[in-house]
Order: C-alpha cells, then structure tokens, then sequence
C-alpha cells in the first residue's frame, strides 16, 4: 500500500471517481510519485485478475406472463393514473362543471314559482300606476291653486294700476 | 424517420400503463447481470436463480414507488441486496454457527480453472460486505453514489470497505497477478 498522502485520491482515480478538474494533477503527481505509480500498477493488476472470473449466463430465462394475480386491478390502475396526471384531473373538473352548467340553464321553473312572479310583477305594476295617479292629481291641485294665486295677483295688479291711472288724469 | 433506442425509462413508463411486455424486455436486459451478482454474493446458481426470479417480481410489483426512472439499475440492485440478506438470515441458522465459509461454493467456469478458483477462493474470504463492495464496484461497474443508494451506505464507508478488500486480495492474488494478466482497471 502505498505511504503516499494522496493514496486516496490515487484509488479514486483508478476507479474513474476522481473529479475532472482533479485527474491531470493526479496524473502529474503519478508520473513523479513511484509508490502512487507503484500502487496504480498493482491496482489494475488486482482488478484484471479480479476479472478473469467471468459471467455465467443465466440457467433459465427469467420471463412474466400477464396474469391478474400481479396486476392492479382495472379500477386502481385508473385511479392511480387519474390522481397521477394533473391534466386528466382539469379536464374532469371542466366536464363536471359544464355538465352542472347545462343541467341548471335547461331545467325548467316549477309553476307556482312562475306564478308567484306574475303576481308580484302585476302587484308592482298597480302600485306604482296608483303613484302616478296620486302625483298627477296632486300636481293639477297644486297647478290650479297656483294658478289662482297668480290671477288674484293680476287682479290686484290691476286695481292699483287703474288707481294710479285716475290718480293721475284728477291730477291733470 | 428517426431512430432512438429505446430506454429503460421509456420501458418503465409502459409497465406502469399494465404492458408485461415491456417489463419481459427490462427483464431480458438484467437479468444476466442481476444472476451474476447474486451468484457472486451467495456462491449457488439454484439460489440466485430463485432469488433472481424473486428480485424481478418483487420489481415489477414496486415500479410505481421508482421516482427516478434514470436509476433503475441502483433500484433494481438495491432490491437484489436486500433479497440476498434476507435469504441468508433465513438460511443462517442451517449453515453457520459464525463461520460464513461454510457455504459451499461452486468454482466459476472459465479459461484457465486454477485462476478462478484462487479468485473464487480469495473472494469467499473476504467479508459478506467487503465482497459485495468488491463485485459492486469491479463487477458491476457501479459508481459510488449508486453503490450507497443500492447497500443505504455512505460513501465513506463503501470506500473503506472496497479499499480494505483491495489490499487483501492484493495480498492473496500476488502470486497470481504476477503472472500479468494486466487489463487495466477500466
């Protein structure tokens, strides 16, 4: 093993762990450094014939058939998408929605509900036809009682004109 | 028309839909290197078979609890790992009083048979968890930050165990490795 500070470092770079920025200064170091070239050397040489021993093929391929026993069932696999796709679950909400929107712009008003308008409609329409009559007859009464105010003062009007008029020709 | 290999991930998305075919077709890209783990760990063929058969299974009924389809291969082992642990708790009481070499194991079958049983043998005295690191590392080719996902693990301690095996097999394989045979260690 070797006695080298940067032993460490020296197996790291020989099993191609060692930052890249870090091996051409490795390399550097090996190339001056006999016992990291030395443990190197053994290194590979421990590992090649680590290697020798080879693979052996597999006695029996290794093969699944689709059988319900290992499959989720229908109803889980859809939940698990569903709930696993953020799409899916938008699109749901939007049909849900506009399904709830359909059904409430196409059923139709109960009939007592269509009355019970009516009747208040009719109601309100009688109530403010009687305003209007209550203002216009309050108006003609306050026209006509404005209307006699002005002719008494016209009246009046006339008199002290037709006074000042005699006054004048008795003067003369 | 573009061609694109179809990825582990594209297979995994299929199973998850209820496609057993896809999974056979994960199954198939594995399963060899699955086996061969097991066997290294557990040193008996009819066993890593079964357990190879009980990893898949156990595989396909968890796919959906893989959050990162990119780490299949540390999943799929981390599963390997513990099925393997689990056996040899049930099997412990039969064969070892303390002595894990009591397992008997079948030399590997390879081109020249005292070199794979030195192998074989100098593997089988190391430590369960330093051989694990061994085939993990220079069987499997697994980084370390996969190690640790597969044995829950950290780093430091894969390194020092992997290492620590290193220098014995060193030890137990000089007469051996200095017959060269020097591949390179990637």
């Amino acid at each position: 093993m070797s006695t080298c500070d940067r032993a460490e470092a020296l197996r790291d770079y020989a099993f191609d762990e060692l930052p890249a920025g870090e091996r051409p200064e490795m390399e550097q170091h090996i190339a001056v450094c006999g016992d990291c070239a030395a443990e190197l050397d053994q290194l590979r040489v421990t590992t090649a014939v680590l290697r020798v021993l080879p693979d052996r093929e597999i006695p029996q391929r290794i093969a699944f058939v689709s059988d319900k026993v290992f499959q989720p069932s229908a109803l889980s696999r859809f939940f698990g998408g569903f709930w696993n796709s953020a799409a899916r679950l938008g699109f749901a909400s939007a049909c849900v929605l506009a399904v709830a929107l359909i059904v409430s712009a196409y059923r139709p008003a109960p009939a007592d509900v269509s009355k019970q308008i009516n009747d208040a409609v009719a109601q309100a329409v009688a109530r403010i036809r009687q305003e209007d009559a209550q203002m216009l007859a309050a108006s003609e009464t306050k026209h006509d009682r404005e209307h006699r105010i002005l002719m008494e003062a016209v009246d009046v009007l006339q008199e002290r004109r037709n006074v000042d008029i005699l006054t004048s020709a008795e003067g003369q | 028309m573009i061609f694109r290999a179809v990825e582990d991930g594209d297979l995994i998305s299929r199973v998850r839909k209820g496609d057993v075919e896809a999974f056979n077709l994960l199954v198939s890209r594995w399963e060899k290197r699955v086996f061969n783990y097991l066997l290294r760990l557990t040193g008996n063929p009819d066993d890593s078979l079964d357990l190879s058969q009980d990893v898949f299974l156990k595989a396909y009924q968890n796919i959906r609890k893989l959050d990162d389809t990119a780490r299949f291969g540390p999943w799929l082992f981390r599963i390997a790992h513990n099925e393997t642990y689990s056996h040899f708790r049930k099997r412990r009481p039969e064969v070892d009083n303390g002595d894990e070499t009591l397992i008997e194991r079948e030399p590997a079958r390879g081109p020249a048979p005292d070199l794979t049983i030195a192998v074989t043998a100098a593997l089988d005295r190391l430590t369960p968890e330093q051989r694990e690191a061994v085939v993990l590392k220079v069987y499997e080719g697994f980084k370390f930050d996969e190690m640790a996902q597969i044995l829950g693990t950290p780093v430091s301690t894969i390194k020092s165990r992997l290492y620590t095996a290193l220098d014995l097999l060193k030890t137990e394989l000089a007469p051996t490795s200095s017959r060269g045979n020097d591949r390179g260690i990637r």
